[in-house]
C-alpha cells in the first residue's frame, strides 16, 4: 500500500518544478526574437494596426502583470489563441484535436517496445553469454543508435516503395472517412464498424509505431536482462529450485515478478522520450500530431501554440514520472524510506 | 602508496601519480579492454575520427557546398557516365562511390565532411555540458543548503521536459543554426551531468578522510580538486561517452527538423532531410541512405564504448555478469 505521506511529499516536491516550467514557458514568448503583434498582423500591416494588437494582447503591460496573467490563465487551461496555424482558435482546442494522434502513436510504440523488449530481455538473461544473448544485446545497442529519421525512411523505402505492401505516410487511406470520436484513429475506425477502415488504420500505424518503439524495446530488453540476472542470483531463487520447482516456473514466478520493478521505471521514463521521438516520427511519416504542430509553430512564430505544446509535453512527462515513482513505491515499499 | 614516499613528492607529482596509479590499479581499464564490443566501438570511433580529420584537411568546404549542376559539366568519371544527369541517376559508380545528389554534388565527399561537422559540434556540446554539469554538481554537493536546493531545483525544471522537446523550445528562443543548436543541447544535457557528479561527490564527501583533510586545514578548492573530482572522474567519463552519441543524434535531429545547419552545409541531418523530402519516393535512395548510415555507425560506436565503460564501472553489474 502507498502511504499518504509519501504521495503528499512527492506532490509538494512538484510545486517548484511546475512553477519553474511555467516560468520557462512564459519566457519563451518574451525572449523570442520578433514582435508577436507583427506576426499576427502580417508584414504589410500598418504600424497602427500592430499597436492595436499589442494593446489587445496586453503586451504593453509591465512584465509582472503579464506573468501573473499568464499563470492565472494557465491554471484555467487558457493559453490564448493561435497566431498563425489556426488563427484565432484557442490553443487548447488545437491541442485537443492534435493530441490524441500523438498519444496513439506513443501507446502503440510503447506496446511494441514492451511486447518485444521483455521476452527478449528474459531470454537474454536466462541464456546468458550465448549467441542469442550477444545478438540481443548488439541488437539493442543498434536500436538505440539508429536515428528515427533514418530507420523511418528506410522502412518506407523497403515496405512501401519497393515491396508495396504498406502505405507510405498518413494515418488512414483517403478512401475512408471516419468520424473523430476519441481522436484515436484505430479506435474511431473500429467504432465506425468499418472493418476495412480499421485495417487501413492499423496498416498505417504499423511502421511508425515500430520505428518509435525500437528505442523503448532496446532499453526495456536491456533493463530486463540486467535486472533478471541480478534476481537469478538471489537466495530465494535457489530455495525455490531446491524445493524441487522446475526451472521455468522458478524464473517466471519468482524471478520475473521481482525483476520487473526496475523495468517498470524504465518503461515510464521511456514514455517521456517516446513523446520526444514522436516529433521526429510524425515528421517522417507525415502524421499530424502535436510533434509536427510544435515544429510548425516554431517555424512560423506561432508562440501561443509553442507555449501550449511545450507545457503539455512537460505536464505529461512530469505526470508519467510521478506515476512511475508511485508505482515503484507500491511494488517495492522499501523505496519510501 | 605509503605515506612516507608521498610526503616527499611535490603536490603536482603526487596528484598525477595518484591518478594514474588509481587508474592502473582499478579493474576498470582491464575490464574495458577485455570487452570486445567496447573495443569494436573504439575502433569505429577511431575510424570516423580519421575520416573526419582527413576530410577537414583535404576537402574544400566551399566546393562541397557549391552546386555542381551546370557549373561543372565535364564530370564524366572513369566509369563512363557522360553527363551530370547520368551521374545523378547512378547510385554508385567509380567516380562517385555514393552517387551524387540533386545538385550534382558528390555524396561521398559530403558525407565525409559531415563526419567532421558531427564530431566538431558533438565535442563542443559534450565538453560544454560536462564542464557546466561538473561545476554545478560539485558546488551543489559541496556547499549544500540553499545553494544545493537552488541548483538542483533548476536542474529538475530542465529535466521536466523530454530532451528533444526542451531543445526545440530553446531553439524557439535562440533561432535556427548549428551553434545555437549546440547551446540549446548543452543546456539540455547539463542537468544529467550535474546529477551524476553531485551524487558521486556526496558519496566521497561522506568519507571520513574528507573530514580529516578539512580539519587539517585544507581549503575548499583543494578538497574539491584533489579528493572530490578525481573520485567522480569515472562516472563522468561514462556519462560523457554515452552522451556523445546522443549529442550527435540530437544535433542531426535539429538539422533534420530545419533548425540546425543552413542550406548547403554537408551536415548529416540536413542531407537526410533533403534526401528524404526530395529523393525517397522518386527512388533516389542514396541521397538519404549514406548520411544516415554514417550517423548511425558513429552513434553506435559511442554507445558500444560507453556501454562497455558502464559495465566496467558498475560493480553491481560486474557481480551479475561474471
Amino acid at each position: 500500500m502507498i502511504s499518504k505521506r509519501f504521495l503528499l511529499k512527492r506532490l509538494l516536491l512538484l510545486v517548484p518544478v511546475v512553477l519553474g516550467v511555467a516560468t520557462f514557458v512564459f519566457a519563451i514568448l518574451h525572449l523570442s526574437p520578433g514582435n508577436p503583434a507583427r506576426t499576427i498582423a502580417g508584414q504589410r500591416a500598418s504600424e497602427e494596426f500592430v499597436r492595436q494588437i499589442e494593446s489587445d494582447l496586453g503586451l504593453n503591460d509591465p512584465i509582472y502583470v503579464q506573468y501573473g496573467r499568464f499563470l492565472w490563465n494557465a491554471i484555467q487551461l487558457d493559453f490564448g489563441n493561435s497566431y498563425v496555424i489556426r488563427r484565432g482558435t484557442p490553443v487548447t482546442e488545437v491541442l485537443r484535436d492534435r493530441f490524441p494522434v500523438t498519444l496513439e502513436l506513443a501507446i502503440y510504440g510503447q506496446l511494441a517496445g514492451i511486447v518485444f523488449g521483455i521476452p527478449l530481455g528474459i531470454l537474454s538473461a536466462v541464456k546468458q553469454d550465448s549467441v542469442t544473448d550477444h545478438l540481443t544485446r548488439i541488437g539493442a545497442l543498434t536500436g538505440i543508435s539508429v536515428p528515427i529519421f533514418w530507420s523511418g525512411p528506410l522502412l518506407i523505402l523497403v515496405f512501401a516503395t519497393m515491396l508495396d505492401v504498406l502505405p507510405t505516410t498518413g494515418r488512414i487511406s483517403s478512401d475512408y472517412s471516419v468520424d473523430a470520436v476519441t481522436g484515436l484513429i484505430t479506435v474511431d475506425a473500429l467504432l465506425s464498424g468499418n472493418v476495412d477502415a480499421f485495417l487501413s488504420a492499423v496498416q498505417h500505424m504499423l511502421l511508425p509505431s515500430l520505428v518509435i518503439g525500437v528505442y523503448s524495446m532496446a532499453l526495456i530488453s536491456r533493463m530486463m536482462r540486467s535486472s533478471m540476472l541480478e534476481v537469478i542470483r538471489q537466495d530465494y531463487m535457489r530455495t525455490a529450485r531446491a524445493k524441487g520447482q522446475g526451472a521455468k516456473i522458478t524464473v517466471m514466478k519468482h524471478g520475473f515478478r521481482n525483476a520487473l520493478i526496475p523495468v517498470v521505471t524504465i518503461i515510464g521514463i521511456q514514455f517521456g522520450s517516446l513523446l520526444g521521438g514522436a516529433v521526429l516520427t510524425e515528421t517522417v511519416f507525415n502524421i499530424t500530431g502535436i510533434g509536427v504542430l510544435l515544429v510548425e509553430a516554431i517555424s512560423v512564430g506561432d508562440y501561443p501554440v509553442v507555449q501550449g505544446t511545450v507545457l503539455l509535453f512537460a505536464f505529461l512527462f512530469t505526470l508519467v514520472n510521478l506515476g512511475v515513482d508511485v508505482t515503484y513505491s507500491i511494488l517495492d515499499p522499501r523505496i519510501e524510506q | 602508496m605509503s605515506s612516507e614516499t608521498t610526503s616527499q613528492r611535490t603536490d603536482k607529482d603526487q596528484y598525477r601519480r595518484g591518478f594514474f596509479e588509481r587508474l592502473r590499479q582499478s579493474s576498470f581499464l582491464s575490464e574495458l579492454l577485455s570487452n570486445r564490443l567496447a573495443l569494436l566501438g573504439l575502433g569505429i570511433i577511431l575510424l570516423i575520427v580519421v575520416v573526419a580529420v582527413q576530410a577537414r584537411l583535404f576537402l574544400d568546404l566551399e566546393a562541397i557546398k557549391a552546386t555542381q549542376l551546370g557549373t561543372n559539366p565535364s564530370m564524366a568519371g572513369p566509369c563512363g557516365e557522360r553527363s551530370v544527369i547520368a551521374a545523378i541517376q547512378s547510385a554508385g559508380s567509380c567516380a562517385h562511390p555514393m552517387g551524387t545528389d540533386l545538385q550534382g554534388r558528390d555524396i561521398f565527399d559530403r558525407v565525409r565532411y559531415g563526419a567532421w561537422l558531427a564530431l566538431k559540434y558533438g565535442t563542443v556540446t559534450v565538453a560544454a555540458s560536462t564542464a557546466l554539469g561538473v561545476g554545478l554538481g560539485t558546488i551543489a554537493a559541496y556547499y549544500g543548503g540553499w545553494i544545493d536546493n537552488l541548483i538542483m531545483r533548476t536542474m529538475d525544471v530542465l529535466l521536466a521536459f523530454p530532451s528533444l522537446l526542451l531543445a526545440l523550445a530553446l531553439v524557439a528562443i535562440f533561432g535556427a543554426g548549428l551553434w545555437k543548436a549546440v547551446i540549446a543541447l548543452t543546456l539540455v544535457y547539463t542537468p544529467r551531468f550535474a546529477r551524476v557528479v553531485r551524487g558521486a561527490a556526496l558519496k566521497v564527501l561522506e568519507d571520513e578522510y574528507i573530514e580529516a583533510t578539512v580539519s587539517l586545514g585544507a581549503r575548499d578548492r583543494r578538497v574539491i580538486l584533489r579528493h572530490v573530482l578525481p573520485n567522480a572522474i569515472a562516472p563522468i567519463t561514462v556519462q560523457s561517452t554515452l552522451n556523445y552519441g546522443l549529442a550527435i543524434i540530437d544535433i542531426a535531429a535539429l538539422s533534420f527538423l530545419g533548425f540546425g545547419a543552413s542550406a548547403g552545409t554537408p551536415s548529416w541531418g540536413l542531407m537526410l532531410s533533403n534526401g528524404v523530402d526530395q529523393g525517397l519516393l522518386s527512388g533516389h535512395w542514396w541521397w538519404s541512405f549514406f548520411p544516415g548510415l554514417l550517423l548511425a555507425l558513429t552513434v553506435l560506436g559511442f554507445n558500444l564504448l560507453g556501454d562497455g565503460m558502464r559495465d566496467a564501472l558498475d560493480p553491481r553489474m560486474r557481480e551479475a555478469v561474471d
